[in-house]
């Protein structure tokens, strides 16, 4: 402990007062400057902070455009008028709140609400009140500037769908990101208030669609008014999308969907390309990206009709005789019969302790595989399906692409089932009964298929083995115009199969619509041959009730050298001869007179 | 442990009052600096208590054990400190940025603050006998110091923390100073000094940190970035003219604009709503704070004490002189706390654990 100890207790004292001398010169230095400030200049120094604040302000990035084939728009960017509240400007919060619920329609709530949400973010962050507000809502704001001191109202791009309910599952929507999702770390780049794709090719194109927003840094008066600009940062717009879809074709399929329930999709058969896609019942994509209310969500949530669900590609329904097409070609391939084996129909099969009936009572008589598919025989492909097996027919299904997504462009696309041996044995634990093939034969059972799958179908008839995936974009653009990405045709399917297959059940689907016998010959055109196939597949509604068939009809056109394939449903619509088939028919009229250029030149070609 | 009597008497009840003035200061002028119309502050007025309330106890722990003890272990004390630095940089790594906390069961640490006091002790341990002998020092005898101080530098440098590491430095050269130096060690020294910045600017300095020193020289050179934060930062200390805004009136320190303004940027807080008079009245309690430390300093029974309050002392002269002097563009922006102001848990308890040290020191000034 001794060590520690100085020997002489007299310290040195020289350095303490350097020390003290260093120090006060430190706080006259301290003082002289902040003399200097907040004397000398405090005056112009309490007029800048009173007068002249600066704001680092967001300038939202108009979203890409979204093109048909042909270049017209089908969803775009209008400006808005939305109002905001900086906590920071306010003066007495009370009065600025009633203020606001006095001037335009908006509960004090839901004011206090937005802020509080915003209330992580620095006072100055200007807080989105309310959206798309009105001219009129406007002029009050304005006329009552001088009472509401932190009210701001700014013009900004809003996603504008010109067509409003048509296309809207296509097309999709955008809407207000959430709290929770602002704090979550996948969404680490928005803020909140952005907008961001929620359904459809919003969704699925949301990192091109969106865009980079830009900053502005103002300078704002006690008001909060902007007194002038003093930096930019440009904001960068979104890419836009060129899609394959064809405005007019699409309207008129929408057309033809009005009051109906189900969906419609064309697609070009030698590439995949998405002419047209409809999902009814529909919504109004506007609605969102305004700011939807908590009504007309609760609206669109609680209906019975599931406006949200796009039915083209998250529909499931059993595919009725449009199925036929799948053992028809499975048989021809596997040689079980050929163009000349006839089948009896007196109006039922009998199989186990069971009668399946066909759906002509009488009967169609010796039914060959041409009159089974022209008209639809159901008790020719019982036979077929008993002589294939049920395993036979998935497997067919399977290169053909049924009960698997396509691939296409939208989020959300769902499996559908072909049954299999296989499959039963691991989701029920039982081994298949025959008498289920005989069902499944005709595309009823455990069957179940979307739209978008079927088009598939009538595309590997159509192109003799071959389906491509379908696809809505066919590029995506910047706004200087230079094409970031194309979309080339992917092949889904390839297949090999004995040339008769193809010639005889192309025949037979050009017989459906060509025909006096055939199903559809009340769909058939003038001008072009369609080929097709109608399917009426029973359903069982809620709590047993039957609310009518599933009218479905697939087709391509014309039949000698294929250039669309169509896939119609119409829920609960009663028969696909009298309810679907039409639609393709308008498609399909529609298509060719779109492209009667195209037509022509092959006439001429001909000669 | 029982506390003798005679400490508890010796205990400098004026170094605590005076402490306890400048953190009461800090606690008001944050909930003014936090608050806004909508929500309250209490978040961070309760974390600032609760690391004060842990302060406490730390400090009546320090004070139970004799500063000789505690000098004697620095080494350790020391060597902890360097691990939690290099612990902090593995885990900043992984993060893939900066990083100056750590998280210790769900409170983040930031252990380069606790490095200051602990160098403190570190020095003065292996310097008082030469100062006892009054030994000028050699080169030789500077060496293991300035190793001893360069280390952490560099490690809390890369955080990057340059704010602390530049207190790390001056704390102890101010300590060699005070223990004091050989004629040609001085020579040294200041050659060195010398050539630093240049070596700093050209191969050490970070892009921002550039250009923190070019908007020092020219407030425009980076208009938008921290040249305009400066600019933001003497509207808000000089409009408080001199009577300030009173208090919760700022307005200016609360904009976006004032980056940690209740951390770094306090001071422009206190400086709109109290003005000069104020502001005056808060440097004079600092000043009587140093000047107090120095006292201890002088009075203390043996030169490892003596070092200690002095270490202790330069570390919040330099911090309240530094702080403030970058809130009202007399030095470029580095990130500095202001003692007993800012905002911080290990800010606060690294302030009472150094107080701590300065009243262990005092209060056995008459024991033998």
């Amino acid at each position: 402990m001794e060590n520690f100890v100085k020997d002489d207790t007299t310290r040195e004292s020289r350095k303490y007062k350097c020390c003290k001398w260093l120090l006060i010169i430190t706080i006259i230095v301290l003082a002289i400057r902040l003399w200097d400030l907040q004397i000398m200049k405090g005056s112009e120094m309490r007029k800048l902070s009173e007068q002249n604040r600066i704001r680092i302000k967001k300038v939202i990035a108009p979203r890409g455009i979204i093109y048909d084939r042909t270049g017209k728009i089908m969803a775009d960017t209008r400006p808005s008028f939305n109002m905001y509240i900086t906590p920071e400007d306010i003066r007495d919060f009370n009065q600025t709140v009633d203020g606001l619920a006095k001037l335009i329609n908006i509960d004090r709530e839901d004011i206090i609400d937005k802020m509080k949400i915003a209330s992580s973010f620095p006072p100055s962050f200007p807080v989105r009140i309310k959206s798309d507000i009105s001219m009129d809502e406007v002029a009050k704001i304005e006329a009552n500037r001088v009472y509401l001191p932190g009210v701001t109202i700014q013009i900004e791009p809003k996603r504008n769908y010109p067509y409003g309910k048509m296309i809207a599952h296509m097309l999709g929507y955008v809407s207000e990101i959430s709290d929770e999702e602002v704090k979550n770390k996948a969404f680490k780049d928005y803020s909140p208030g952005d907008n961001i794709g929620r359904y459809g090719l919003e969704r699925a194109y949301e990192t091109y669609l969106r865009g980079k927003d830009g900053e502005k840094r103002v300078e704002v008066d006690a008001m909060g008014r902007e007194v002038r600009t003093l930096e930019t940062i440009e904001p960068i717009p979104g890419y836009s999308l060129y899609l394959n879809v064809n405005l007019d074709i699409q309207l008129a399929v929408e057309n033809a969907f009005e009051n109906k329930k189900g969906g419609c999709v064309v697609v070009e058969t030698k590439t995949g390309a998405v002419l047209a896609l409809t999902s009814r019942p529909s919504f109004d994509p506007n609605k969102f990206a305004s700011g939807i209310t908590k009504e007309d969500w609760k609206n669109i949530i609680t209906d019975k009709m599931h406006p949200l669900l796009n039915r083209v590609t998250q529909g499931k329904y059993p595919p009725g005789s449009t199925f036929k097409i799948v053992s028809a070609m499975k048989v021809l391939e596997e040689g079980l019969i050929n163009e000349k084996t006839g089948f009896s129909c007196r109006g039922g099969f009998f199989f186990g302790n069971r009668i399946f009936k066909c759906w002509k009572k009488g009967g169609h008589g010796s039914v060959s595989i041409h009159r089974g598919i022209v008209e639809s025989c159901d008790v020719f492909f019982y036979n077929v399906g008993l002589k294939l097996g049920v395993d036979r027919i998935h497997e067919m299904s399977e290169i053909i692409g049924l009960g698997k997504i396509t691939g296409i462009d939208l989020p959300g696309e769902i499996n559908g089932l072909v049954p299999s041996t296989a499959w039963k044995q691991k989701a029920y634990g039982q081994p298949w009964y025959e008498g289920e093939t005989v069902s499944v034969s005709i595309g009823q059972g455990a069957v179940c298929l979307t739209p978008i799958q079927l088009v598939q179908l009538s595309a590997f008839v159509a192109n003799e083995g071959v389906n491509f995936k379908p696809q809505i974009v066919n590029r995506i653009v910047s706004s200087e115009g230079k094409t970031i990405k194309t979309f080339e045709p992917v092949m889904n399917a390839n297949a090999k199969f004995k040339k008769d297959v193809f010639r005889i059940v192309k025949e037979g689907m050009q017989g459906v619509v060509n025909e006096p016998s055939g199903t559809a010959y009340g769909s058939r055109l003038q001008n072009i041959n369609m080929s097709g196939k109608t399917g009426t597949a029973q359903s069982v509604g809620e709590k047993g009730k039957n609310l009518g068939d599933h009218a479905w009809f697939i087709a391509f056109a014309p039949a000698e050298e294929p250039t669309i394939s169509i896939s119609v449903l119409v829920e609960h619509g009663g028969h696909g001869s009298s309810v679907s088939a039409p639609i393709a028919k308008i498609v399909t009229e529609n298509y060719f007179k779109e492209n009667t250029q195209v037509k022509e030149a092959r006439i001429h070609e001909n000669r | 442990m029982k506390i003798d009597k005679r400490k508890l008497y010796h205990l400098d009840w004026y170094l605590i009052l005076n402490g306890l003035v400048l953190f009461a200061i800090g606690i008001f002028n944050m909930f003014s600096a936090t608050t806004s119309f909508y929500s309250g502050s209490y978040g961070f007025i309760m974390k600032q208590l609760v690391a004060f309330s842990i302060g406490l106890i730390l400090i009546f722990i320090i004070i139970q054990y004799d500063y000789r003890l505690i000098a004697n272990n620095s080494k350790w004390l020391y060597l902890l400190a360097i691990a939690l630095i290099l612990l902090v940089l593995i885990i900043g790594m992984i993060a893939g940025g900066a990083k100056r906390w750590i998280n210790v069961f769900g409170i983040s640490i930031q252990p380069s603050e606790f490095m200051k006091p602990i160098l403190v002790l570190f020095l003065a341990n292996m310097l008082y006998e030469k100062k006892r002998e009054n030994q000028k020092l050699s080169l030789r005898d500077i060496s293991m110091p300035m190793l001893a101080t360069l280390v952490p530098f560099v490690l809390i440098v890369k955080q990057p923390d340059l704010g602390t590491g530049i207190i790390i430095v001056l704390t102890s050269l101010a300590i060699l100073w005070f223990v004091g130096l050989k004629k040609s060690t001085y020579a040294l020294l200041i050659s060195v000094g010398a050539v630093i910045p240049f070596i700093a600017w050209h191969y050490l300095m970070k892009p921002y940190q550039k250009m923190r020193v070019l908007s020092f020289i020219n407030i425009d050179a980076d208009p938008s970035g921290f040249g305009y934060h400066a600019k933001q930062a003497i509207i808000a200390v000089g409009s408080g003219k001199f009577f300030g805004k009173g208090y919760m009136a700022g307005t200016q320190h609360k904009l976006q604009f004032i980056p940690e303004h209740h951390t770094d940027f306090i001071f422009t807080v206190f400086g709109e709503e109290w003005g000069f008079f104020g502001s005056i009245i808060l440097f004079l309690l600092f000043l009587s704070f140093i000047l107090r430390c120095l006292k201890v300093a002088q009075n203390a029974h043996d030169e490892l004490g003596s070092i200690i309050a002095f270490g202790i002392g330069t570390i919040i002269y330099l911090q309240f002189t530094i702080n403030v002097m970058m809130a009202i563009h007399l030095a470029p922006v580095v990130g500095i706390p202001l003692p007993f102001i800012s905002y911080g848990g290990s800010s606060i308890l690294s302030v009472l654990v150094s107080t701590g040290l300065v009243l262990n020191v005092s209060m056995r000034r008459y024991m033998f």
